[in-house]
């Protein structure tokens, strides 16, 4: 097993290399770069140019560039932003926990409301139940992320209008004011409670479509398992129904389930994808739109590996969680 | 034995035998949403071949003056309550002086009535047979007396109702086109990697005799050849084989290739390690020299006395490792992000986000079409041609490949709704099509451009979204009925 880990781990350095460099060349693609704004800026000479090109490394050959941002990163360092002007990792740090809010919410959204669902909709199959979730997950799987936060808002709108009142906030991330205080002078609890309340219509968007696809693995599993061998012996020696579905059958479908946790690792900072566009939310997706624009380099490097980096270590935790969870697993 | 073909075995049983196609299209047929997609999706790719001719304005018409016009109103009865033929009112702007917004109102003095086929904006069909034919219209239409905006224009005054039909040729093909690329990437890639997984490749072959290579000289046939200082190389190896296998020509052609790619990298490393060691001092500048240096000893230690050879499989497949290492939306932004800043005509645009669509996607095509491969390589029929002295195409292409053909026909349909709903975001986010084009996308991006409170009062223009919300609906559950009905396992 260790031998397995260490050469899974060994495999996993030219993948990154590889990646990440081809993260390196997708943006060099872009025409010109940072600094080519600024030549169409009167205030800014020429030699001054040249001096930023200079001090960024952008008068190198790109290759220079890559090895001086893996050297960096070597050493924990991502390098800096050129349109903030400071440390990547400063720059990124709170935008990934903003997303991160939404990110851990919709994810627990996702599992609290699709393995119940799953499991009722696997034991009573064809019923009207059964047929409305299934309906749901197809709805869930279809709806666009962006059209979806679209009709959410266009909904928090109709509430506003209808109720005179914010029952649910219109895109955003914080309001200004908590009861006529300034939001970072109110307790912490209250301004936690204000982050959530804006977070809930997010939430909802950004976990449909992962809670009608686990609604549909689950419901597959259950169907699986159900039609096993060993359920039927333990129907046959007598054992109770729910002894059979909550300890033969449950515990066999969640397998698959519980192996893919190590999928969400990358997830957890990859940002919560269009939601965050739409619904203004302050998250890692709007940032990394704005520095492709502004062909901001070093964020989408920084954003980039460590997506890649947890990605990897994501996958092979699956691997590694499946064995742990399913004996029959062996992995030489 | 003749009458064998002719007599059905099972005709005993009061059955028909069917092929494996008959079955699965019964099962295609008897599900029950199969056929209300297939319905839903003829009507959709219908309506966009003959957009022309449905939408009653041109693609780019646009009226300066009538932006974020509301839907024109239909009206079937006169004021009376009398049926007529529908017919609408004039829209007319003012502004409204008390909150200086504009407004439009109905000026139903005159009555213009919908007549249909009749002649309109004159337009090509199927870009090359001159028409002017369109569904709905009259004469007021062309003269734009009235206007007849049935789901109301976006912000340069164009009409949606058009734009929707001419959107959804770019979004209804680009997803179907991007799966045919990413599929025919991923057959040739997969089939390759799986075909000749095992067998390796030289991508070096030094030119000398390794020194720790002496053979023990004393009269074992070849010796001499073997000590040679030249010919003792994997090089003059390599040459020995393909003389003895009569393939010269393919051998040197590699050979080529292979010194012209070591040539560029040892080139681009060199360069590399110059540049980096101008920028970096201390500690970095020599753990730099180290790593430089030996990578660069490595290679001319292989180009002089080294032997290198890789399994193809094992290179491909790192190859979509490695794409797969990106986070699939992370790359698709990026990649169309960083071409979007370039200006180029919409043809050319359609064909960048097709490509980066099909770029992003191949590489989970190719690992699964190369697990089948694996598998169908080693079938009878596979073996029997190979046997028969098929050559490497042949045997792939019409005998493993068609194989797979059932897996490819899910695939592909399970792939469409994803590089619709793929296209669909970047072009909303403004990376994919872009103006005067259109694409659902792209038409509702509108929506959010004008800023949030604004939405609840154009509500019509959500209607794109409502579009790729069902277009994605029905090739999903196309999709889903195909797998049933090619799934070899199911029993009915």
């Amino acid at each position: 097993m260790t031998a397995y880990i260490l050469r899974r781990f060994l495999h996993l350095i030219p993948t990154f290399l590889g990646a990440t460099f081809l993260a390196f060349l997708v943006i060099q693609l872009a025409p010109g770069d940072f600094i080519t704004r600024l030549e169409l800026d009167p205030s800014y000479d020429r030699a001054q140019i040249e001096n930023f090109r200079r001090l960024f490394g952008l008068d190198q050959p790109f290759t220079v560039q890559y090895a001086k941002w893996l050297s960096g990163f070597m050493k924990g360092y991502l390098g800096l932003s050129l349109s903030y002007q400071t440390d990547v990792w400063h720059v990124l740090k709170p935008r990934i926990l903003n997303s991160m809010v939404l990110v851990v919410s919709s994810i627990v959204f996702i599992y609290v409301v699709s393995i119940p669902i799953g499991i009722y909709s696997a034991l009573r199959q064809y019923s009207w139940g059964d047929r409305f979730w299934t309906s749901f997950a197809f709805f869930g799987l279809a709806v666009p992320n962006f059209f979806f936060a679209l009709l959410m808002l266009y909904f928090a709108l109709w509430l506003k209008d209808t109720f005179g009142h914010e029952i649910f906030p219109i895109g955003g991330m914080r309001s200004l004011y908590i009861d006529g205080v300034d939001f970072f002078q109110a307790p912490k609890w209250r301004q936690w409670l204000d982050v959530m309340w804006h977070a809930v219509l997010p939430v909802i968007v950004a976990g449909t479509a992962g809670t009608a696809g686990l609604t549909r693995v689950m419901r597959t599993q259950m169907l699986e398992t159900k039609m096993q061998d060993y359920v039927r012996t333990a129907r046959a020696k007598g054992l109770s129904e729910r002894v059979v579905i909550y300890k033969h059958i449950l515990r066999n479908a969640v397998i698959p389930i519980i192996a893919s946790i190590g999928f969400l690792l990358p997830e957890l900072f990859g940002g919560a994808g269009f939601v965050e566009v739409v619904m203004a939310w302050p998250g890692l997706t709007p940032m990394i739109l704005d520095a492709i624009f502004s062909i901001d380099v070093y964020i989408l490097m920084g954003s980039i590996s460590i997506s890649v980096v947890l990605l990897m270590i994501g996958n092979l935790l699956s691997d590694l969680l499946l064995a742990w969870v399913d004996p029959r697993i062996r992995y030489s | 034995m003749s009458d064998i073909h002719d007599t059905n075995l099972r005709e005993g049983l009061g059955e028909r035998s069917q092929s494996y196609w008959q079955k699965a299209w019964m099962r295609f047929r008897r599900h029950p949403f199969a056929r209300w997609a297939s319905v839903v999706l003829l009507v959709l790719y219908s309506l966009a071949l003959f957009a022309d001719f449905v939408g009653p304005y041109p693609e780019a018409k646009s009226f300066r003056k009538l932006q974020f016009v509301p839907p024109t109103k239909v009206y079937f009865k006169t004021e009376d309550g009398r049926w007529t033929r529908p017919y609408v009112c004039k829209v007319e702007r003012s502004r409204n002086l008390r909150t200086f917004k504009l407004e439009f109102k109905e000026n139903c003095e005159e009555k213009y009535p919908i007549y249909f086929f009749v002649k309109g904006y004159p337009y090509k069909f199927l870009g090359f047979i001159p028409m002017d034919l369109h569904l709905m219209g009259g004469p007021w239409l062309v003269e734009e007396k009235a206007y007849l905006f049935l789901w109301g224009t976006d912000d340069f005054g164009r009409d949606m109702f058009s734009r929707i039909w001419f959107g959804a040729r770019i979004s209804l093909t680009i997803g179907i086109l991007a799966t045919i690329v990413a599929l025919l990437i991923g057959i040739t890639m997969g089939g390759i990697s799986g075909y000749y997984a095992g067998s390796r490749v030289h991508i070096v072959r030094g030119l000398f005799r390794p020194p720790q290579k002496r053979h023990a000289a004393s009269g074992e046939e070849g010796a001499a050849q073997q000590n040679g200082f030249f010919s003792g190389g994997a090089l003059a190896e390599g040459w020995r084989e393909a003389v003895h296998e009569r393939r010269v020509p393919v051998f040197l052609v590699g050979l080529v290739l292979q010194y012209a790619f070591w040539g560029a990298a040892t080139a681009v490393l060199y360069t590399t390690m110059q540049g980096f060691l101008s920028i970096s001092e201390g500690l970095e500048r020599y753990l730099a020299m180290l790593v430089f240096g030996g990578l660069l000893g490595t290679m001319v230690w292989m180009f002089l006395f080294g032997r290198l050879a890789v399994d193809v499989d094992d290179l491909i497949m790192r190859t979509t490792e490695i794409l797969a290492a990106i986070p699939g939306l992370f790359l698709l932004i990026i990649l169309s992000g960083m071409l979007a800043q370039y200006d180029m005509p919409s043809s050319t645009r359609f064909l960048l986000v097709l490509t980066i669509l099909a770029f992003v996607g191949w590489g989970g095509l190719a690992r699964n079409i190369r697990g089948f491969v694996l598998q169908l390589r080693e079938m009878e029929y596979a073996q029997a041609a190979k046997a028969l002295g098929a050559g490497d195409t042949r045997i792939l292409f019409r005998h493993i490949i068609p194989g797979t053909l059932g897996y490819l026909i899910v695939v592909a349909s399970l792939a469409i709704p994803g590089y619709i709903l793929a296209e669909s975001g970047l072009s909303f986010l403004g990376l994919g099509i872009q103006e005067p084009s259109s694409s659902w996308g792209l038409l509702l991006s509108k929506a959010q451009q004008i800023g949030i409170s604004a939405i609840k009062e154009r509500p019509w223009l959500f209607i794109p979204g409502f579009f790729i919300f069902v277009s994605i609906l029905t090739y999903n559950y196309l999709g889903d009925a195909l797998r049933d009905a090619l799934d070899p396992r199911a029993e009915h």
